[in-house]
């Protein structure tokens, strides 16, 4: 399990009593262990990043959809995604990598799981970004949307024709739209000091 | 006939007295009652002027960097002094420098700092920065004692408290330097943040020391008590100086609040805020630099709501003013100062202080590397590591430190001048000049300018929260969870009480509005707005309502929209000092415009769900 997912041993053993903690000595975590984590209340993303444990593709299973219950072992794959880089890694791992961490994102943004995210869903992401703002309407939230998705269309297609439709963004011109920002040192957690903060819960 | 007119005048007659009557002058030349102000403006004036001529051959800045160039004018000047009057030329006055010179540059830097990387790298900066400085000074100064120990030098009534002293005086990285050569090389954000964050926290450090071994040199006995009074004057000098200017940061912010009636001197409170908590807390022996810093980073979010655009900008750009300025002066002043008589030269103990220095600093970077990448999640390679290290340029802070040694305590002072001047000298032109192509060498990574744009602004968010719930998830107090807690304390007590119209922020609508702003001004300008519905009557298409819009709703719109321009800020990350970023491009805010027709025709095409009536425009 430690080679396949390049976390070392110790940091099981902290994933593994938080897991037990989230599970109440279960085997296995449903989403309604996520309740009981108080902080995540807050989160505007909270669902999304929920439905992120459980979403198959996520999990490296062949199958679509949603899982009812994640076990330890899909639980630490699911951290895996945010595994900080290492040294010693030459350019084909790294890109590798960075791609791995971009599709996790991805597939948040894509909830129908088609492989594309259309500007409904896009729509839906910036309104769930908003929402911790009360002040804020749904119209704007929603013209914000519609502005970024021209953008995106402007990077990824350039000039298009007056009636062209543009799909949505693919997993390819997600890509693109990154190329920009450093995601692999960005994107880890420190899966040190649970010890300290478990019985805070 | 003007003239004879003018001397057939009546001079009073003087009393008694048999002097010449004086005509009454027609053209008087009055030196002595300008003189002052004039040589001032004329430096400055100067000191101008060059810049304009380093920039008339447009390669030349970007070989060698500008503090180079201006010493060596400053360099030129003070000989034509000293030839010209046959003595040394005015020394720069180190009251002036600390007083005057110096606290524009920093808040400047502070001001403009970011903040976010600045905290999220605070460990490891606080790290170099105490650690680092105290294994310079303790390792430059054993090992010049160990030199001076020589007796072929001739060096051996230096003992080893000044020793230490000289130490503690040239191991300090100076931010005016660091500034002037990263400014031009475009590093990454992380690497700049570190030198430079480095070169502003060690002025606690630096402070403590000079004072505490001045004060050992002057006392007769050294008890152990002494040491303690030490290091417990560090944390008082350290965190005194930030508290302070922490706290005048919130009265700047408070006051702002209610300027909106007197906007012309909203600029003036900024400067006048930052600049009392530096000479409060010079006041008191405390870190200067390190409250105007943090004066800056506290009133930076808050100012920047209250105070409107116009004011903004001013503040901009009289700091960046006053600061471009200042460091012309400094590097000028440190030309000039270097020619004269205050000079012995040895070559052991200069020599070897520049040795010791080079090594020391290597050394210190390279170990305290390897501890500390066993905290960080990034480590710092090897490539980082190097560029830490030959980044730490000396400057003018040692330059005017070396001039307070009182003569009387340290006899050989003119020693200690000479050998600091050849440090500052060798980083500054040496390390200055060959840092770009090292750089380039190396293939460090570069910052990427890029315009702002709001699906990034929203990618960004996203991650932030997603980062956030992970951490949540693993029970783990990052980063993140340290920062959404200020963020959730800011938002109740603090915004709420420093900030006038306190609209809950959101970085993303923000970006938004702005570029919605412009698109509005380029249709208006481009005679559009006639043909084009605006955004708002598209999305009440949307919904299926028809809203004509009344005279009312359009002046409605026009207030929102006048208002907004004061709202909004243009968060720039202004690492040039010199120069500040240009707005985005016209072309690209067109493009946007254009597609975001099409694609509102679009998603009505895809979203049926809508039940469309004819839209009937009143």
């Amino acid at each position: 399990l430690s080679s396949s997912l390049a976390v070392t041993s110790e940091q099981i053993e902290h994933l593994h009593r938080r897991f037990k903690q989230l599970s109440q000595d279960q085997l296995t975590i449903r989403k309604e262990n996520f309740d009981s984590i108080p902080d995540l209340e807050f989160n505007p993303i909270r669902g999304k990043i929920v439905h992120a444990f459980f979403d198959k593709r996520n999990l490296r299973q062949e199958s679509d959809g949603l899982a009812d219950e994640i076990n330890f072992e899909d639980f630490l794959t699911i951290m895996s995604y945010f595994r900080p880089i290492e040294m010693n890694m030459d350019e084909e791992q790294l890109d590798r990598f960075r791609k791995e961490k971009l599709k996790f994102l991805f597939h948040m943004y894509d909830s129908d799981h088609d492989g594309k995210i259309t500007l409904q869903e896009y729509r839906n992401v910036v309104e769930e970004l908003l929402s911790g703002n009360p002040h804020l309407e749904k119209e704007s939230a929603r013209s914000i949307a519609d502005g970024a998705m021209m953008e995106a269309a402007s990077i990824c297609v350039g000039q298009m024709g007056p009636d062209q439709v543009y799909e949505g963004i693919t997993f390819e011109d997600f890509l693109k739209m990154w190329q920009g920002i450093d995601i692999e040192t960005k994107m880890h957690v420190r899966f040190l000091n649970v010890d300290t903060i478990a019985h805070c819960y | 006939p003007g003239a004879a007119a003018m001397g057939t005048g009546t001079p009073p007659s003087p009393s008694g007295t048999a002097f010449e009557e004086t005509r009454l002058h027609v053209f008087t030349l009055d030196y002595p009652h300008v003189q002052i102000p004039f040589e001032i403006t004329l430096w400055i004036l100067l000191a101008s002027l060059a810049k304009i001529g380093f920039h008339l051959y447009h390669k030349l800045p970007s070989i060698v960097p500008e503090s180079c160039l201006l010493i060596l004018v400053g360099l030129l000047l003070g000989g034509i002094i000293f030839g010209a009057e046959e003595k040394s030329p005015p020394v720069m006055n180190s009251d002036v420098f600390f007083l005057y010179l110096l606290p524009p540059i920093v808040l400047d830097a502070g001001y403009f700092m970011p903040t976010r990387l600045f905290f999220e790298n605070f460990g490891t900066i606080f790290w170099y920065a105490v650690v680092g400085t105290l294994w310079n000074a303790i390792g430059i100064g054993i090992s010049l004692y160990g030199i001076c120990q020589i007796s072929a030098f001739g060096l051996t009534d230096i003992t080893l408290l000044q020793n230490l002293l000289f130490g503690s005086l040239i191991s300090a990285v100076d931010p005016v330097a660091v500034l002037a050569v990263f400014e031009n090389i475009h590093v990454n954000e992380q690497l700049y943040i570190l030198v430079f964050g480095e070169s502003l926290l060690n002025d606690a450090i630096t402070v403590v020391l000079y004072n505490l071994f001045k004060s050992f040199c002057q006392m007769r006995t050294i008890k152990v008590i002494d040491i303690f009074a030490g290091i417990a004057n560090f944390f008082i000098v350290g965190i005194g100086g930030v508290l302070i200017g922490i706290l005048l940061g919130f009265v700047a912010a408070f006051t702002t609040r209610f300027t909106h009636k007197i906007r012309v001197i909203e600029p003036l409170f900024v400067f006048l805020y930052s600049y009392l908590s530096y000479i409060t807390a010079e006041m008191f022996h405390l870190s200067g630099i390190m409250a105007i810093t943090a004066c800056a980073m506290t009133m930076n979010k808050y100012v920047e709501e209250n105070v409107s655009q116009k004011s903004y900008t001013t503040i901009k750009y009289f700091m960046k003013m006053l600061s471009s300025v200042s460091e012309t002066l400094i590097f000028i002043f440190m030309g000039v100062s270097t020619v004269g008589k205050n000079h012995e030269w040895n070559w052991a103990f200069v020599s070897f202080t520049l040795l010791f220095c080079l090594i020391w600093r290597a050394l210190g970077v390279f170990v305290l590397t390897q501890i500390i990448n066993v905290f960080r999640t990034i480590p710092l390679t090897f490539k980082d590591q190097f560029i830490i290290a030959y980044g730490g340029l000396r400057g003018a802070i040692c330059f005017s430190l070396v001039f307070l040694l009182p003569p009387a305590v340290f006899p050989r002072k003119k020693l200690f001048i000479t050998a600091v001047i050849v440090v500052i000298f060798f980083t500054v032109f040496i390390q200055g000049i060959t840092i770009r192509p090292l750089v380039e060498f190396l293939d460090v990574k570069r910052s990427n300018k890029k315009q702002p744009a709001v699906s990034e602004e929203i990618y960004n968010r996203f991650f932030d929260h997603v980062k956030t719930g992970i951490e949540d998830v693993c029970g783990h107090w990052g980063h993140n969870f340290w920062r959404d807690k200020f963020k959730k304390f800011d938002n109740k007590y603090l915004r709420r009480l420093l900030i006038r119209e306190n609209q809950p922020k959101s970085s993303i609508v923000s970006l938004y509005k702005k570029l919605e702003i412009k698109h509005a001004i380029e249709m208006a300008e481009s005679g559009m707005i006639s043909k084009v519905p605006s955004s708002v009557s598209l999305s009440d298409y949307h919904e299926g309502k028809i809203k004509p819009l009344s005279p009312t709703e359009m002046e409605n719109m026009r207030e929102i929209l006048t208002k907004n321009l004061y709202q909004i800020r243009h968060r720039t990350m202004s690492y040039n000092r010199h120069s500040l970023a240009a707005d985005a491009s016209e072309k690209q805010a067109k493009e946007i415009l254009i597609r975001r027709r099409h694609s509102l025709r679009e998603s009505l095409r895809k979203t049926n769900s809508l039940s469309r009536e004819r839209p009937v425009l009143a």
